[in-house]
C-alpha cells in the first residue's frame, strides 16, 4: 500500500517501539536527575538544593520532550482509517495503535513528572 | 466480621495500650493514627466500589456496554479518578513528612543499638549532664525530645509504636528522630530490623513522665545516689568474676562499656532487654547461662558460678543486701 | 489462499511423517534428558518450580505453627531465621520468577505460531542451572546451613563472618547462579517475541501475553544485574575482606540496600505482570469478545515497567535518607497505581461488554483480583512515608505483600493452571474440585493475612520467632495460623485434582472456545509445535479468520514440511513481522546440561572456598561454551535459500541486526552493562559518603597514567576489531587475521595496563572502601578484556577453519557488538578511576 505524500515532519516521523518509550524514558531521566541532584546536594552541602533553577529547567525540559512525543503521537493516531480498535494487519492500523499507546504513555509520564516535582514544592528537608 | 474486629480494636483504642500504633501517646503517632484511619476508610470505600462494578460487569447482558462506553469507563475509573485521588493524597502526605521542629535546648537522648540491647545516653554532648543507662528510656511529656540513633555492630531499628514511627540504627550513620510525648505512662519499644538470633528479644521500656517529675528524676540520677552498696558478697563476686570489664555501675570501679550499664538494674522492669521478669531467680539464672534464656545473647556463660553465688550477685544488683 | 499441493492427503501425510521424525523427542532413560524442545523443557521447569513452591510453603507452615501462640518453644530462633529467609528467597527466586519463565517457555511459541523459541538449547541450559541452583539453596536447610539473614540479607549482619555462617554464601552464590539462568531466559523470551512472530502479526496484533512477556523480560534485564553487582561486592567482602559495607573502613551498609532494592522493587512487578498477562488471555475467552482497550494494556505494561524502577527507596523510608528523597519515591509509588488501576478497569469493561461464561478459571481470576485490590490499596497506604514509618518491618507489611503476591501471582497462576491444563494434557481439571479448592484458598488467604494488618499496627515486628503474651496478639496470630493451614488444604485439593487428571477423559480441542493461536495445539500434542506457520490477520485468528484451524492443520500456510530433516522456524521483522529468514534450531544435546553443571560447580565450589577446584570448573565451563558455540551456532547452510510455500523463498543464513543471535548478544550486553553501572554507582556512592574523596591517606589512587594507557589500548582493540570486520566482508581473510591478532594484543595490553594502575600505586583493597571499589571496577573491566581476547581468538579460528566467510559473518558481527560495549566500559572505568580524583 502506498502512503499519501507526507506533508509535515510530524507525519513523516514514523512511530516505532523506540518512540513509544520516549515519554517514559523522559520521566525516568527526570526522576533520576531529581533524585541524584537532591541526594548529592544533601550529602555534600547538608542542605537542600543549591541550584533550584537547575531543577526547574530539568522539569520543563522533560515535560517539553513528553509533550513533543505526545503531539507527534496525537497527529499520527488521527491518520485516516477505520475507527478503533486498530486491529487490522495493515501498516496504518499498526501505526495508529503505536501512536495511541505513545499518546497514553505521554499522558502517564506527564502525571509522573508532575508528581515527582511536587516534593520540591511541598517538602524541602534534607534531614 | 473482620471489619468488626478492626472497629472494636480501634474503638477500644487497640487491644494493648503500651506497644501499639493504634494507642498513641505522642504527637507524631497520634497524627499517623488519624492518617491511618482516613486511608483505611478510603481504601475500604474504593475496594467496595471496585467490587461492585466488577459484579455489575459480570451480570450485565452482552452488549450493555459499547466500545466507546467501555473506553470511557477505563479512562475515568482507571485513569482520571485514581490520578486525582492520588494527587490529593500526595498533597496531604508530603507536608506530613516534615520532621518535627526542634530547638538547640531540647533534651537530647542518644540511643545505640547493640546485639541485643539498648545503650541510652542522656545529654551526650554535655559532660556535666551526661547520664548512661540501658534498656529503659525516660522522657518528659509535653517537651520536644531529640533522639540520636546509632549502632556499631549490625543494623537495628528503633521503634516505639505509641510515640512515633520507627527509625533505623545503621553502623557508620547517625539518624535523628524528634518526638513529643503527650500522655504519661509506661510503654514499650522494640527492635524492628532483623539483627540476629535474639532479634525478637530486644525490647525496652519507655517511661513518659510529667516534666517536673522527669527533671527531678534526672537530677537525682546525676547525684549518683542510686548506686548499690559497694561492699558485700555480691559486690565481691561481681568484681572477682570480672563483670566490670563489660558492665558499668556508677560510683564503683566498674566502668565496662561492652554490656548494658547496671547502675539502675534494681529499678528496671525487665531483664535481658525485655525478655524476662527481673526476679532474683531469673537474674541469677541469666548470670549463669544467658543463652538458655535469651538465645544469641553475647554475654558469656558463668556456669562455674554456683547457684548461690549467682544469687548473691543478683541480690547485689537488685540492691537487696 | 488455496495451494493445490496441499490438497493431496498423501503429500500431507508424508510431510507429517518428516516433521514428526525431525521433532521426535530423544528416547531412553538417559537420553530423554538431553531434550530441548520447549514442551519438554517447559514442563520440567513448571514442575520443578511447583515443587519448590510446595517446599517453601511447608516452611511457611512451620513458621505459622511456631507463632500460633505467644512464647511458644516449638522452633528455636536459629531454625526460625532460616525458615523465613528461605521461605521468602525460594518463593521469589525459585518459584515466582522461574515459574513465569517456565510458563512462557511452554506458551510463547504456541502463541506466536513458532515451532520453538529461537534458542532451545539456551532454555535447556536455563532449566538445568535452575534445578541445580534451586536444590543447592533449598536443600541447605536440611543440613541446618540455610541462610538466616532475611530474604534481603542486610549487611553487616550477613557480611560479618563471625555473625553469619556458610548460609550467607549459599544464598549469594546459589542465587547468583539462578539469576544467570533468569537472564538467559529473558534473552530467549525477548528475542522470541521480537523476532519469531508469524508473518502478518504486526505489533498491533500481538497477543497481550506476548506484550507482557516482552516488558517483563526487559525488566529482568535491568533489574537483576544490579543485584548481581551487589552480589559481587557482597562476596568480595565475605571471601576477600574488601570492606564495601563495613563502616569502620569507609564502607556503608546502605549501598547494599540500594542495590538490592533497585532489583527488589521491579522484582515485585516482574512476578505480578505475567499473571495479569494470563488474565489478558482468559478474560476475553470467558467474556466471549475481544479485549477492550488493547493500547491501554500496552500503556499499563510499559508504564508499570518504567515506574517500577523509581520505587526502590520506599523500602528504605526508615533509613534516615533526606526527606526530599523520600518525597520523590513516595510520589512515584503513588503514580504506579494508575497503570494498575487501568488494567483492572480494562478487565471490568471487557466483562461488562461481553457475555460472561462463569467458568472455574474466571472464578480464580475474580478471586485473585479481589485479593490483589486489597493488597494494592494497602500498597498505596505504605507508599505514604509517615504511615510507612509505623508499618515498615511489621506484620502490616507481611499482610500487604502476601495480599499482593497471592492475589497477583499465586492465585492467577492457579487460574492459568485450570485454563491451560487442557492445552498441556488434553484433559480438563475438575470443576467441582477446582471450585472447592478456590473457596478454601480464598477463605484461607483472608483468614491468614487480614489479621496481620492489625497485629502489625499493634506492635508486632516482622521476623520475630516469638512475641510476649502481654501484647494481646495471641488471638490474631492463632487466626493467621489457622488460615495458613486452611490455605495449605486448598493447595492440597488442587494437587489431588491434578493427580486424578490421568483418569479423566480427553477434552475437545480448544475446549474453552478461545480465539488465540495457542489453542491450535492438539490434545495429543505433536512435538512440532504447529503444523504450518499461519499468516495472521487478526488479534483472535481462531475466531476471526475463516477456516483457520483447518488450514493450519492441513499445512496450507508457511513451512509445512521439513525436507532437509532440520528443525526450523521463521524469523520475521520486529515491527511488522515481515518474513526475513528461516533459521535452524538447536537439537537435543548434552552440552546445555554439561555447561550448566560446570558453571554451577564454579559457584558451589566457591561457596566452600575450594578455589582450585572452582578454577578447574571455570575452565570446563569455558570449554563447554566454546564447544557449544563451535558445533551448534552460525552454521553455514547447504543452500542459500529455501521455499516456504506460497512462492516465498527465504534465506537460511542471516547476520547482523536482523538476526536473532545479534539480538541475543545485544540483550545480554545490556544486562552486562547494567551490572557494570551498578558497580559505577557504588564508586560515586562512596564519593557522596566521604568528605574528601579519595580519602586523604590514599589521595593518589591509581594515578591517571596507567588508566589512560588502558583506555587507549582498549580503544585500539575496538577499532582493530571493526577493521577486521570490514576486512572479512571484503573477503580478505589474511588482513582479518592480522587485524584480529593486533586487536587481541591491544586487549591484553589494556588489561595489563588496567591492573598496573592500582597495583603499582599499592592500593590495598582490604584497607578501605575506596581502594576496594577501584580494584573491583578495574577487575571487572580487565575480565571483559579477557573475554574480548577469547572472542577474538574464537572468531579468528572460525575464519581460518572456513566456518566464517565474507557472507556468513555472524560471528564477527556479534563480537563487534560485544566490543562496542567493551569500549564503553573501558572509557567509563578508566575515566572514573583515573580522572575523577583529579577533578573532584
Amino acid at each position: 500500500m502506498s502512503d499519501p505524500a507526507p506533508r509535515k515532519w510530524e507525519h513523516r516521523l514514523r512511530i516505532t517501539l523506540w518512540v513509544l518509550i520516549v515519554p517514559p524514558t523522559s520521566w525516568a531521566a527526570h526522576f533520576l536527575f531529581s533524585y541524584l541532584w537532591a541526594a548529592i546536594s544533601c550529602a555534600k552541602t547538608g542542605h537542600f538544593a543549591t541550584m533550584p533553577w537547575l531543577f526547574i529547567g530539568g522539569t520543563v525540559l522533560a515535560l517539553a520532550v513528553i509533550a513533543l512525543a505526545g503531539w507527534v503521537a496525537w497527529h499520527q493516531s488521527r491518520t485516516p482509517g477505520d475507527p478503533p480498535p486498530h486491529q487490522e494487519s495493515t501498516r496504518i492500523d499498526r501505526l495508529r495503535f503505536l501512536a495511541t499507546a505513545t499518546l497514553l504513555l505521554a499522558a502517564l509520564s506527564t502525571v509522573g513528572v508532575i508528581f515527582t516535582a511536587l516534593p520540591v514544592v511541598f517538602l524541602r528537608e534534607c534531614t | 466480621m473482620r471489619y468488626a474486629i478492626l472497629l472494636a480494636c480501634l474503638l477500644a483504642a487497640a487491644c494493648n495500650t503500651h506497644q501499639s500504633a493504634l494507642a498513641p501517646f505522642g504527637v507524631e503517632a497520634g497524627e499517623t493514627r488519624t492518617l491511618t484511619l482516613v486511608m483505611a476508610l478510603a481504601a475500604l470505600g474504593l475496594a467496595a466500589i471496585t467490587f461492585a462494578l466488577y459484579f455489575r460487569a459480570v451480570r450485565a447482558p452482552e452488549g450493555s456496554l459499547s466500545h466507546k462506553g467501555g473506553m470511557k469507563l477505563v479512562l475515568w475509573m482507571g485513569a482520571i479518578v485514581p490520578t486525582v485521588l492520588l494527587a490529593g493524597l500526595l498533597l496531604y502526605a508530603l507536608p506530613a513528612m516534615r520532621p518535627m521542629d526542634s530547638a538547640p535546648g531540647d533534651l537530647e537522648i542518644r540511643v545505640e543499638g547493640e546485639q541485643f540491647w539498648w545503650r541510652v545516653i542522656y545529654n551526650p554532648q554535655d559532660t556535666q549532664g551526661r547520664l548512661v543507662d540501658a534498656n529503659e528510656i525516660r522522657i518528659p511529656t509535653g517537651r520536644t525530645v531529640v533522639f540520636t540513633l546509632a549502632a556499631h555492630d549490625v543494623v537495628h531499628s528503633f521503634w516505639i509504636p505509641g510515640l512515633a514511627g520507627k527509625m533505623d540504627m545503621i553502623p557508620g550513620r547517625e539518624n535523628r528522630l524528634v518526638v513529643k510525648a503527650t500522655k504519661p505512662g509506661r510503654y514499650r519499644g522494640v527492635c524492628a530490623e532483623l539483627c540476629g538470633l535474639a532479634h525478637a528479644l530486644m525490647a525496652f521500656e519507655v517511661v513518659a513522665m510529667e516534666p517536673v517529675a522527669f527533671d527531678s528524676w534526672l537530677a537525682e540520677q546525676r547525684t549518683g545516689t542510686a548506686a548499690p552498696p559497694k561492699d558485700s558478697r555480691g559486690a565481691r563476686l561481681f568484681a572477682r568474676e570480672g563483670c566490670g570489664a563489660c558492665h558499668a555501675i556508677r560510683g564503683t570501679e566498674h566502668t565496662g562499656q561492652i554490656g548494658p550499664d547496671l547502675t539502675r538494674y534494681a529499678h528496671r522492669r525487665s531483664l535481658g532487654a525485655g525478655t524476662l521478669e527481673p526476679t532474683l531467680t531469673n537474674t541469677a539464672a541469666f548470670i549463669r547461662a544467658p543463652q538458655d534464656l535469651k538465645p544469641g545473647a553475647r554475654m558469656p556463660t558463668y556456669t562455674d558460678l554456683s547457684r548461690e553465688e549467682a544469687l548473691a550477685i543478683a541480690r547485689y544488683l537488685k540492691g537487696r543486701e | 489462499m488455496s495451494l493445490h499441493d496441499q490438497d493431496d492427503p498423501a503429500l500431507r501425510c508424508a510431510q507429517e511423517e518428516r516433521l514428526r521424525a525431525v521433532w521426535a523427542a530423544p528416547k531412553g532413560i538417559f537420553l530423554k534428558w538431553t531434550d530441548c524442545n520447549n514442551d519438554a523443557v517447559g514442563a520440567w521447569y513448571v514442575l520443578t518450580g511447583f515443587v519448590f513452591m510446595l517446599f517453601a510453603g511447608v516452611l511457611g507452615l512451620l513458621m505459622r505453627a511456631q507463632l500460633a501462640v505467644p512464647e511458644n518453644d516449638l522452633i528455636g530462633p536459629a531454625t526460625f531465621n532460616q525458615l523465613f529467609t528461605l521461605h521468602g528467597s525460594m518463593m521469589m527466586f525459585l518459584f515466582a520468577v522461574p515459574m513465569f519463565e517456565a510458563v512462557s517457555i511452554i506458551l510463547l511459541p504456541q502463541l506466536l505460531g513458532a515451532r520453538d523459541l529461537p534458542f532451545p538449547r539456551l532454555s535447556a541450559f536455563g532449566y538445568w542451572s535452575f534445578l541445580l541452583g534451586g536444590v543447592f539453596v533449598g536443600g541447605s536447610i536440611l543440613f541446618n546451613a540455610a541462610p538466616d539473614g532475611g530474604w534481603f540479607m542486610y549487611p553487616p549482619l550477613t557480611t560479618r563472618t563471625d555473625l553469619s555462617g556458610i548460609g550467607a554464601d549459599i544464598w549469594m552464590l546459589g542465587l547468583s547462579f539462578i539469576e544467570v539462568s533468569s537472564i538467559a531466559a529473558a534473552v530467549e523470551l525477548i528475542v522470541g517475541v521480537l523476532k519469531c512472530r508469524p508473518p502478518g502479526m504486526r505489533l498491533n496484533l500481538m497477543p497481550l501475553y506476548a506484550w507482557y512477556i516482552l516488558v517483563v523480560a526487559v525488566m529482568i534485564l535491568f533489574a537483576f544485574p544490579p543485584l548481581i553487582a551487589g552480589d559481587v561486592l557482597f562476596e568480595m567482602e565475605r571471601l576477600l575482606n574488601w570492606p564495601f559495607f563495613d563502616a569502620t573502613r569507609g564502607g556503608d551498609p546502605l549501598l547494599w540496600q540500594h542495590l538490592f532494592w533497585i532489583f527488589g522493587h521491579p522484582e515485585v512487578y516482574i512476578v505480578f505482570l505475567p499473571s495479569i498477562a494470563l488474565f489478558a488471555m482468559l478474560v476475553p475467552t470467558f467474556a466471549r469478545r475481544h479485549l477492550l482497550g488493547y493500547p491501554w494494556i500496552v500503556l499499563a505494561a510499559v508504564g508499570t515497567a518504567f515506574l517500577s524502577f523509581g520505587l526502590w527507596v520506599h523500602h528504605m523510608f526508615t533509613t534516615g535518607l533526606p526527606k526530599i528523597s523520600l518525597g520523590f519515591f513516595s510520589a512515584a509509588s503513588e503514580a504506579v497505581t494508575i497503570p494498575t488501576a487501568v488494567q483492572i478497569f480494562v478487565f471490568i469493561a471487557t466483562l461488562w461488554a461481553g457475555r460472561v461464561n462463569w467458568s472455574t478459571p474466571l472464578l480464580y481470576a475474580t478471586g485473585s483480583l479481589g485479593v490483589f485490590v486489597i493488597g494494592g490499596l494497602t500498597g498505596v497506604m505504605v507508599a505514604v512515608a509517615p504511615f510507612d514509618w509505623q508499618a515498615h518491618d511489621t506484620y502490616f507489611v507481611v499482610a500487604h505483600l502476601h495480599y499482593v503476591l497471592i492475589g497477583g501471582t499465586l492465585l492467577p497462576l492457579f487460574a492459568g493452571l485450570y485454563y491451560y491444563w487442557p492445552l498441556i494434557t488434553g484433559k480438563k481439571l475438575s470443576d467441582r474440585l477446582g471450585r472447592l479448592a478456590f473457596w478454601i484458598l480464598f477463605a484461607g488467604v483472608n483468614l491468614c493475612f487480614f489479621p496481620m494488618h492489625l497485629s502489625g499496627l499493634m506492635g508486632m515486628p516482622r521476623r520475630v520467632f516469638t512475641y510476649p503474651e502481654e501484647l494481646g496478639l495471641g488471638d490474631l496470630n492463632m487466626a493467621s495460623t489457622a488460615g495458613a493451614f486452611l490455605f495449605a488444604a486448598g493447595v492440597a485439593v488442587i494437587c489431588l485434582d491434578m493427580c486424578l487428571s490421568p483418569r479423566r477423559p480427553l477434552a475437545n480441542r480448544n475446549p474453552w472456545n478461545a480465539g488465540t493461536l495457542e489453542w491450535l495445539a492438539h490434545p495429543q500434542d505433536e512435538h512440532w509445535g504447529i503444523r504450518s506457520i499461519p499468516l495472521i490477520e487478526s488479534r483472535y485468528p481462531i475466531w476471526d479468520q475463516p477456516d483457520f484451524m483447518r488450514k493450519v492443520d492441513e499445512g496450507r500456510y508457511f513451512l509445512p514440511d521439513a525436507e532437509e530433516g532440520r528443525r526450523e522456524t521463521i524469523v520475521t521483522s520486529v515491527i511488522d513481522a515481515r518474513p526475513l529468514a528461516v533459521i535452524r534450531l538447536g537439537t537435543p544435546a548434552w552440552v546445555p546440561m554439561l555447561t550448566a553443571f560446570a558453571l554451577g560447580s564454579v559457584f558451589i565450589l566457591t561457596t566452600y572456598h575450594l578455589y582450585g577446584l572452582a578454577l578447574i570448573g571455570s575452565v570446563l565451563t569455558l570449554a563447554c561454551v566454546v564447544w557449544w558455540l563451535w558445533t551448534g551456532t552460525a552454521e553455514i547452510p547447504e543452500k542459500p535459500f529455501k521455499p516456504i510455500g506460497h512462492g516465498l523463498e527465504l534465506p537460511l543464513y542471516i547476520s547482523g541486526r536482523s538476526a536473532p543471535g545479534w539480538w541475543a548478544m545485544f540483550i545480554t550486553m545490556m544486562a552486562d552493562a547494567t551490572a557494570f553501572s551498578g558497580l559505577v554507582f557504588g564508586y560515586y556512592f562512596f564519593w557522596t559518603r566521604h568528605e574528601t574523596f579519595p580519602p586523604m591517606a590514599l589521595a593518589d589512587g591509581p594515578g591517571w597514567f596507567w588508566p589512560m594507557v588502558a583506555l587507549l589500548a582498549g580503544g585500539v582493540s575496538w577499532l582493530l576489531t571493526l577493521a577486521a570486520r570490514s576486512a572479512n566482508s571484503r573477503g580478505a581473510t589474511g588482513a582479518m587475521a592480522l587485524l584480529l591478532t593486533g586487536a587481541m594484543l591491544a586487549a591484553l595490553g589494556s588489561g595489563a595496563a588496567g591492573l598496573a594502575g592500582p597495583w603499582l600505586s599499592g592500593l590495598n583493597p582490604e584497607a578501605h572502601s575506596y581502594p576496594a571499589i577501584v580494584w573491583t571496577l578495574t577487575l571487572w573491566t580487565v575480565a571483559h578484556a579477557g573475554l574480548a581476547v577469547i572472542m577474538q581468538a574464537y572468531v579468528l579460528a572460525r575464519g581460518l577453519a572456513g566456518r566464517m566467510t565474507a557472507r556468513h559473518d555472524a560471528d564477527i558481527r556479534n563480537v563487534t557488538l560485544f566490543m562496542h560495549f567493551f569500549v564503553l566500559s573501558v572509557v567509563v572505568t578508566y575515566a572514573t578511576i583515573g580522572l575523577f580524583p583529579e577533578v573532584s
